[in-house]
């Protein structure tokens, strides 16, 4: 589509960061914020069929934390994001996202669907990048980060211009503003992907097993942009087999086995001190590898 | 031979417009048909995926010749016959034989758009519906901004066959008198007597129409591959 992204206010090598974080979001990142979560969960459950995949999951997350969601495949933890923004449907309990439920209103203490519109309002507020980063493959890069802000958000297409720039330096892409889909690598892709979330000022981003689907030389790259992301105040749930990155870029992590979170610690804790014999064996498993 | 060719040519290349003038207006109403249907089929909408599925069943099953006959001698007939004055005058457009044809076959071959058009949306990766969704897309922007555009570049190539199937099946507009390819060759017939020469240009006529569409549409789909890539 040939169109190129204005050089903005900020000077040469200057971040224009400031564009998709909020100081608040900064400044909640540095005091390790103790005011109300902008993610709870409350004994959500989920069945598929017989087999039960979520049981009884609580978690609460704090302004400006990020939270890694480990342990073995099949565990709940992919389903776990994905009741969060409702893409799965949660059985019982209640997701709240900033203070909202979603996907259901209560009516005498029962729960009731709730209106598709309602759902989207939540969505637009948290974003997600997933295992195959499921870029739309249509459109060029820059056309990628536009949909969401210019279709959903509708707000105009200089302050949107403006957003995916700044995300683009951020994740460091800028020359590839005008490139499809099928011409980056796997780890460009999902730096897009990443982009792509971050253009809607989510208050919240989920991240879905985002490296195993890549090579292991392009994992790094996508590691960087979230622990910079991190550091930025971004609100984050991280499911990740990359142990060295929940050990060092995670505020907590979650350990969940069955459907249910067994431990949920300050990351330096729970790789220090497992505290069940059954999360020793899984960690050591791991870096033996 | 080519004394008749010379002859006859012109008025055969006249038909010849008229003919892919029909099918352009077919495929236009055949096209929005299809995409209404197979919207109706993917939707969660019981109603909508009932009349869906009966509209190609029934449509896909009456071959078009009865169908031309229904709407140009049935309809226009049964409406005067009924008496009230806005059915009639809706339905008084139907007398015009090039429009009866027009909607006949856009009916007809709207069947087999729906078919193409619900594949080609089923050939969309579900990931794709769910980042969309993700970003808080109703389903119904996510269809026309993510699924529909990915799913008209595969439906595309099928598409072109189906223009092509209703171009030869303008040919069934000359038994209610629209002087397309195959009535003029018709009337050359009847007044040279050669049948054989007649009947054999009209022939050629649409074999070289066929394989100029195909290469356009070869050609066509060629740019969708390129473009992103």
């Amino acid at each position: 589509m040939g169109e190129r992204l204005s050089p903005g206010p900020g000077r040469e090598g200057t971040s224009n960061a400031h564009v998709l974080f909020s100081a608040l979001d900064r400044e909640s990142a540095v005091r390790g914020t103790v005011d109300s979560p902008v993610l709870r969960l409350v004994d959500v459950e989920k069945r598929f069929g017989t087999t039960t995949a979520l049981s009884r999951v609580s978690l609460a997350i704090n302004r400006g934390q990020t939270v890694a969601i480990i342990g073995p495949s099949g565990s709940g933890k992919t389903t776990l994001l994905r009741c969060i923004n409702f893409l799965v449907p949660y059985d019982s309990g209640r997701i709240y996202v900033n203070g909202r439920l979603i996907g259901y209103r209560e009516h005498q203490g029962r729960l009731l669907h709730d209106r598709e519109h309602n759902v989207n309002e939540i969505r637009k507020r948290i974003g997600m990048v997933f295992q195959r980063f499921n870029l739309f493959p249509h459109r060029t890069v820059l056309g990628n980060l536009l949909e969401g802000p210019l279709y959903v958000l509708r707000i105009p297409r200089e302050e949107a211009l403006l957003r995916a720039r700044a995300a683009l330096e951020l994740v460091g892409l800028t020359d590839k503003v005008n490139a499809y889909p099928d011409q980056l690598s796997g780890g460009q892709q999902q730096r897009v992907a990443i982009a792509r979330a971050l253009c809607m000022k989510p208050e919240v981003m989920l991240f879905d097993e985002v490296t195993s689907a890549l090579d292991p030389e392009l994992v790094d790259e996508v590691l960087s942009v979230m622990r910079r992301l991190a550091q930025e105040g971004m609100t984050m749930v991280v499911v990740t087999h990359e142990m060295t990155f929940a050990r060092d870029a995670a505020d907590r992590v979650a350990f969940m086995d069955g459907g249910a979170v067994v431990a949920d610690q300050p990351a330096g804790e729970f790789f220090e001190r497992p505290s069940t014999p059954r999360i020793g064996a899984f960690l050591r498993r791991l870096s033996a590898r | 031979m080519l004394e008749f060719t010379r002859e006859y040519f012109p008025l055969y290349l006249r038909g010849a417009v008229i003919g892919l003038g029909i099918t352009v207006a077919t495929m236009l109403g055949s096209v929005a048909l299809g995409l209404v249907t197979a919207l109706g089929r993917v939707s969660g909408n019981r109603v909508a995926q009932a009349l869906g599925s009966a509209y190609v069943a029934l449509f896909r099953g009456i071959p078009p010749l009865v169908l031309l006959y229904v709407i140009y001698f049935g309809v226009p007939s049964w409406a005067s016959s009924l008496g009230i004055r806005v059915v009639a005058d809706f339905l008084a457009p139907l007398n015009n034989r090039i429009i009866a044809t027009v909607i006949a076959l856009a009916i007809n071959s709207g069947a087999y758009s729906t078919e193409i058009i619900r594949a080609s949306i089923g050939s969309i990766p579900v990931e794709q519906m769910e980042a969309a969704r993700s970003l808080g897309m109703s389903s119904w922007l996510a269809m026309r901004r993510i699924i529909i555009p990915q799913s008209a570049r595969v439906a595309f190539a099928p598409l072109g066959n189906e223009f092509i199937t209703v171009l030869k099946g303008t040919s069934l507009a000359s038994v209610i008198g629209v002087t397309e390819l195959m009535r003029d060759a018709q009337l050359a017939a009847a007044s040279t007597f050669q049948n054989l020469m007649a009947y054999t240009l009209a022939g050629v006529f649409y074999v070289a129409m066929v394989i100029v569409l195909q290469y356009f549409v070869s050609l066509i789909e060629r740019r969708f591959a390129v473009a992103h890539k």
